[in-house]
């Protein structure tokens, strides 16, 4: 039992936590927004000669061979920056599950990936409208009880608006060509479920970092009947609930990454776990951080809101809170022997 | 990173599951808060100390047997699982054991970790006053140093264990002319000395778990000063950062009253609103996340780390969800819940538990006072 990062993990955190630092600020984020193009096409190519696109691709495609644990500290990063590149998605969603998508699928896929535009999109029951097809090589596209891949130019989509202007997002209208499978579709549905809850997860995580971090901040700053708001209790206590949420949301979050590396068979339960806590934690984020800014927060001016969208939009998708209630609760009912002390580990 | 035991860790599970599977009294013991209970588990201790398992996490130099935190938790996980017996002499054993292998002379250790260890010497707490609660640094209680001897005046409340416990430790003031956390002294006092008369308290569930204890020119020797005279508030931070840390709130605990819970909600289903689904989910999901995090911790410590005011956040955290899922299993009781007798759905002890679930926000320093130590410390809020 060693429940602590390894030393691998936490370079390849730092390295890209000093990346986004320079590269992913609330003004690059706002210009993307003026342009309404956010996918920053720099930005990406930044990752990627970091290796962070390609992280968890095997050694021999290329990549660093990261478990999930380091691509749930990279997004919890990606959180804090509030990163619109879709780099949680292309990590999670197409690298890791390469391996169980038919041979001709994977071939189509490589193909793309390893060329010049190398991000592919995907879309789900649980998250229907695919991130930056605009930008993508292709869709990977999964439906009630098949998925197929289908490169762009096969693909006639719109546009459709997000409430979070860094997530473009768009409406498949048609396809004219595709490659159709419903080989382990019931283990790649579950795969891609399971990591797209850990994924938004462990961005949440890092939101809500960074929204108690611009409160605490701003409670600091902004002074009222002579002394700064923070030293009130009230505000205190506002954001001390927040802190013990995070606290509590982030264990789960690195937890369900272990065991997705793990082939732990209780895996999806506990990436559903990781979404349950951090949504909620996310959630109480957003409440608590707008209220300390007043009505500075219920302005656009204030970068807060930046990194509240992104989180109303991820708590939504993959699967909200009350999606993964019912996974937990499903799973509880069916092993109740099993619980108690002995069940978490 | 491995999240799983090693074959050790498991090998330890199974020694001491057999050891609990042979000792653990079949019939439940008495409240501890009674007389006839107390000794019970007095005598619970004792055993638990001829087995060498009474203060397993004290350096094998004091007796014990130096398990490392992990082996702490897992431990927990099986004193909970086999449902033993409360641990009457908690105070001495997590919290002053700790704080006097700390701050001890070597007569000190002597004399006191070893009795504490046999059950010998039962522990209460003797912080707050009448006037000095969430304001711990207003304490009155005075203690004056004369030939050898000091001369104590004053009241302590809500002394945990006190109605039948043997010493109390706490905070005095030794300098008279000092203010606040300034002058203050941590001593040591046998609560059958002259003059101190003990009024036990009646709690919530009727049972005296607390008392006042009231210091009338009580003489006490010099010897029984932990540390410096007038470094007593240094010596009780540390203390209290025992009583919120890992020590005595490990989550086996509150994993063992989730999968009751759950249990209850699936033998009452039928009569379940289902909004209680969420409860019963919100129940497992906080007592696995502060499992893990306790684990994410204990590891960050065994790697050389240390734990500061963090450990508020796991105070609030912990108390809250007791008290929840002692709510939510009242209401699945309906009707039922306030039999106090009824053996079908265990009713009497979710009462208590849920009557207990209240004073865990309160005590250790209520929660408020923890959220300000959150906002503060933590998030860098001025004061």
């Amino acid at each position: 039992m060693n429940f602590i990062f390894t030393e691998e993990h936490i370079q390849f955190k730092d390295a890209i936590k000093a990346f986004l630092k320079d590269e992913c600020t609330p003004a690059s984020i706002r210009s993307g927004w003026a342009e309404k193009k956010s996918f920053n096409q720099n930005r990406w190519k930044g990752l990627e000669e970091l290796g962070v696109l390609s992280s968890n691709l095997s050694e021999e495609y290329g990549g660093l061979g990261m478990d999930q644990v380091a691509l749930a500290l990279m997004v919890e990063e990606m959180g804090y920056v509030g990163l619109p590149e879709p780099v949680a998605e292309q990590t999670f969603l197409i690298n890791d599950l390469l391996d169980l998508l038919p041979a001709e699928m994977q071939k189509k896929i490589q193909e793309h990936h390893m060329s010049g535009a190398s991000y592919i999109s995907v879309s789900h029951p649980l998250a229907p409208n695919p991130l930056f097809l605009n930008e993508s090589a292709g869709l990977l596209l999964f439906e009630e009880d098949s998925y197929q891949f289908v490169a762009r130019h096969d693909l006639e989509f719109e546009e459709v608006a997000s409430n979070d202007p860094s997530r473009e997002l768009a409406k498949i209208k048609s396809i004219n060509h595709s490659i159709s499978s419903t080989e382990n579709f019931e283990i790649l549905n579950s795969a891609v479920s399971s990591r797209g809850a850990l994924m938004t997860a462990a961005f949440l995580v890092g939101l809500s970092q960074k929204m108690i971090d611009l409160s605490s901040a701003y409670a600091l700053d902004r002074t009222q009947f002579g002394k700064p708001i923070g030293s009130f209790q009230a505000v205190k206590h506002m954001l001390a609930d927040v802190a013990v949420a995070i606290e509590f949301a982030r264990p789960a979050v690195y937890r369900a990454a272990y065991s997705l590396a793990d082939n732990n068979p209780k895996s999806a339960l506990h990436c559903a776990h990781a979404k349950y806590m951090s949504s909620r934690a996310a959630e109480l984020a957003c409440k608590n951080s707008i209220q300390v800014h007043g009505a500075m927060g219920y302005t656009w001016e204030m970068d807060l809101h930046i990194f509240m969208r992104k989180a109303w939009s991820l708590m939504a998708c993959w699967g909200n809170e009350d999606k993964q209630q019912d996974i937990i609760f499903n799973t509880l009912k069916s092993s109740k022997d099993e619980l108690g002390v002995l069940y978490t580990f | 990173m491995k999240i799983n035991f090693t074959s050790e860790q498991d090998a330890f599970r199974l020694e001491i599951r057999s050891w609990l599977e042979q000792n653990v009294p079949s019939k439940t013991l008495a409240s501890l808060d009674t007389k006839e209970g107390f000794e019970q588990h007095r005598e619970w201790e004792k055993k638990l100390n001829s087995g060498n398992w009474s203060m397993v996490t004290w350096p094998k130099e004091y007796g014990g047997r130096g398990l490392d935190l992990i082996e702490w938790l897992i431990f927990e996980e099986e004193y909970y699982r086999a449902e033993a017996p409360l641990r009457v002499n908690q105070n001495g054993v997590f919290l002053l054991g700790p704080t006097l292998m700390e701050f001890g002379t070597h007569e000190q250790k002597s004399k006191f970790l070893n009795a504490m260890a046999t059950g010998d010497h039962i522990w209460a707490q003797g912080w707050s006053e009448p006037g000095a609660g969430s304001d711990m640094a207003a304490i009155r209680t005075t203690a004056v140093l004369t030939d050898g001897f000091y001369t104590i005046n004053g009241q302590k409340t809500w002394s945990s264990r006190a109605a039948y416990a043997d010493w109390t430790f706490g905070l005095f003031r030794t300098d008279l002319d000092s203010e606040r956390h300034r002058g203050l002294s941590f001593i040591l006092v046998p609560l059958d000395l002259p003059g101190i008369t003990v009024r036990p308290i009646a709690q919530l569930d009727g049972e005296p778990g607390f008392a006042e204890i009231y210091f009338d020119d009580v003489k006490v020797p010099v010897e029984n000063l932990l540390g410096g005279d007038g470094e007593g508030w240094k010596i009780a931070m540390a203390t209290a950062g025992f009583e919120r840390g890992l020590m005595l709130r490990s989550p086996a605990r509150f994993q063992q009253t989730a999968a009751k819970l759950l249990q209850l909600y699936l033998d009452n289903e039928r009569d379940c609103s289902p909004v209680m689904q969420a409860k019963i989910v919100e129940a497992w999901a906080q007592s696995e996340s502060y499992a893990l995090s306790i684990y994410h911790t204990a590891s960050k410590m065994l790697a050389g780390g240390s734990i500061g005011s963090e450990s508020s956040l796991g105070k609030i955290f912990w108390s809250e969800l007791d008290h929840m899922m002692h709510q939510t299993a009242l209401k699945i009781l309906g009707a039922s819940a306030e039999l106090s007798q009824d053996s079908k759905h265990d009713a009497a002890a979710w009462i208590k538990g849920f009557m207990f679930s209240y004073a865990g926000p309160i005590y250790a320093g209520t929660n408020e006072i923890q959220k300000n130590i959150i906002a503060e410390r933590l998030l860098g809020l001025p004061k």
